[in-house]
């Protein structure tokens, strides 16, 4: 397997492009930019934010996020997360640090065991079994840490969150109400959130435990609760916390360091769904050839 | 079977959100009691079906689809009706003869191909023919449309942009929408022909102009008219009368994905000990 991205941009851009996921989002914008400016220009000139130096939004400070903090309850875009190279081999998907990572439970481990990811230290060519090559749902937080944009949308009474990979969208509901009290397990599971001051928090419970929580194989248990924190840096710099408290898989809460996004205001997310029949097709183009397995391992 | 599954899950939503959605919804009707005399609403032969005037821009909230019986045995779904479809093409006709659905006259149990039998996604205009419920809300420059079918969603673009000169094919198309009167039109391109126009094999091609024409005919109901203008796989545009949907304020979509392994699992449990074939092979 290539490890000089993640495999999730070469099957993102697999069904337009050959490139990698930015790649595939920016030929969005050749097209649309020009459109998308009418719709942006509204947003720009009412948001007037007049700090630039953004080059290196690392060095933000909390006095520049004080100077925009008429911005710090807008959310509204479409955001990208970039590669910062913190995993060797592996850019970009450290919105979830598995450096980070408490110990596992028992049954944390088991799962974790049985896991075979298609990349990163553990990766086994031939016998990868990551849920998203049988085209399951990527759902959060795997949806929050992969190199492809997402975009927000902020309407009464729900945060809407639109994501590139796999088409996805969940609602946040932000009307008040409480979490439920016993949600049936779901892949997106049920999320309510609230304006902590300048940060936005998202909790979300009632989980199934299909998915892994990163491209490394950690498990997801019906016991999570996950936990993000979005804050609006400057107009162009979201900072998003992903702290995942899930005792049937982990001993102790997951807590990663924040991780910064860049609002991408010119593109408009594109129609990426996952396809079996198609996933087969790539195995057999390039998966096989390559020497990595095919997406499905009849049951 | 999936029809039966959806309307359950629908049937399970409704108890446990009423008591929340009511707040959203009160806030929702507040904001809509706007003056009289705002909306040029025009004169016409359907005129008197719209005393709520100021209703009719917008869209916005959960609508179902009701049985009405137009084919024995398979509830609901004609708002693209088999009754007015013209010719089809030779193209479409060799399409139309591969295709082997799971419900209506030309089903064969055991050799199904429906295209979401192996979980494709489901576009329009089929997504808006099936007894499962839609919500649609109105943002600036867009209107958004969420199935909970497949846990799908489009987007139609209301900015004023044209649509696309050569779009990629793509299961959703390329939306836009604008007002004419009372009436929210829809126009989409830019579709693949990977999947079916309805559930009994009428194909789609990426020759498709999908035209959607919704108008709020009073607080509670949704008014549908789907046209399909496919040269390659039909002689001249399949005009379906008006189809009517009831807005539903209690209800939340839910999440419903179409997992392949949870479809093998379904095959086991229920489809071959019925007789039916399996999701696939």
């Amino acid at each position: 397997m290539l490890m000089t991205m993640p495999s999730e941009n070469l099957r993102a851009s697999r069904p337009r492009i050959n490139s990698a996921a930015a790649l595939f989002s920016a030929r969005v914008i050749a097209p649309a930019a020009a459109l998308a400016v009418i719709v942006f220009a509204g947003t720009l000139s009412a948001q007037t934010a007049p700090d630039s130096s953004t080059k290196n939004a690392k060095s933000t400070t909390d006095a520049a996020a004080a100077a925009n903090a008429p911005l710090s309850h807008d959310l509204s875009g479409v955001w990208m997360q970039y590669p910062d190279k913190r995993v060797d081999g592996a850019p970009i998907v450290t919105g979830i640090d598995e450096s980070a990572r408490p110990p596992l439970t028992p049954w944390g481990q088991a799962r974790f065991d049985a896991a075979i990811p298609f990349m990163g230290p553990r990766a086994v060519a031939g016998k990868e079994n990551n849920p998203s090559l049988r085209c399951e749902p990527e759902a959060v937080p795997k949806s929050l840490i992969l190199p492809n944009p997402f975009e927000i949308v902020q309407i009464p009474g729900r945060v809407l969150m639109f994501f590139e990979e796999f088409h996805l969208w969940r609602p946040i509901w932000t009307d008040g109400r409480p979490l439920p009290k016993d949600p049936d397990p779901s892949y997106l599971g049920y999320s309510v959130g609230k304006w902590e001051d300048d940060t936005f928090v998202v909790d979300t419970i009632g989980f199934n435990d299909r998915p892994w929580v990163d491209s490394y194989g950690n498990p997801r248990s019906e016991e999570m609760h996950l936990t993000e924190r979005y804050r609006r840096l400057n107009h162009d710099t979201l900072e998003l916390q992903i702290i995942m408290d899930d005792p049937k898989a982990y001993k102790g809460a997951w807590v990663n360091a924040p991780r910064l996004y860049k609002l991408e205001p010119g593109w408009e997310l594109g129609e990426f769904f996952c396809v079996m029949d198609e996933e087969n097709d790539y195995s057999n183009r390039v998966r096989k050839p390559a020497g990595g397995a095919p997406a499905t391992t009849n049951p | 079977m999936k029809l039966r599954l959806a309307i359950l899950k629908t049937k399970n939503l409704i108890g446990a959100s009423v008591a929340a959605m009511a707040l959203v919804f009160a806030a929702g009707l507040f904001a809509q009691s706007v003056p009289k005399g705002q909306a040029a609403a025009p004169a016409g032969p359907t005129a008197s079906d719209t005393p709520s005037g100021p209703l009719s821009h917008d869209l916005s909230g959960v609508w179902m689809q009701y049985p009405d019986g137009d084919v024995p045995g398979v509830p609901g779904m004609n708002a693209v009706s088999n009754r007015t479809r013209p010719p089809l093409t030779p193209w479409g006709q060799a399409k139309f003869d591969a295709a082997k659905p799971l419900v209506g006259p030309r089903a064969i149990p055991g050799v199904e191909n429906n295209p979401e039998l192996r979980c494709y996604p489901d576009g329009p205009p089929k997504l808006l023919n099936l007894p499962n419920p839609f919500e649609i809300v109105q943002i600036p420059g867009r209107v958004l449309m969420f199935f909970e079918l497949g846990h799908t969603w489009r987007e139609i673009w209301t900015d004023g942009r044209p649509l696309p000169k050569n779009p990629d094919p793509s299961y959703l198309g390329y939306s836009v929408g604008h007002w004419e009167g009372d009436t929210f039109v829809v126009d989409t391109i830019g579709f693949n022909d990977k999947l079916w126009d309805d559930s009994f094999g009428n194909p789609r091609s990426d020759q498709t102009h999908l035209i959607e024409r919704y108008r709020r005919l009073n607080h509670d109901t949704l008014e549908l008219q789907i046209t399909i203008d496919d040269p390659k796989a039909y002689t001249k545009p399949w005009v379906s009368p008006p189809k009517l949907h009831k807005l539903e304020p209690g209800w939340e979509i839910a999440e419903w994905f179409c997992v392949m392994d949870e479809d093998n699992a379904y095959d086991n449990a229920v489809r071959k000990p019925a007789g039916v074939a399996p999701a696939h092979k």
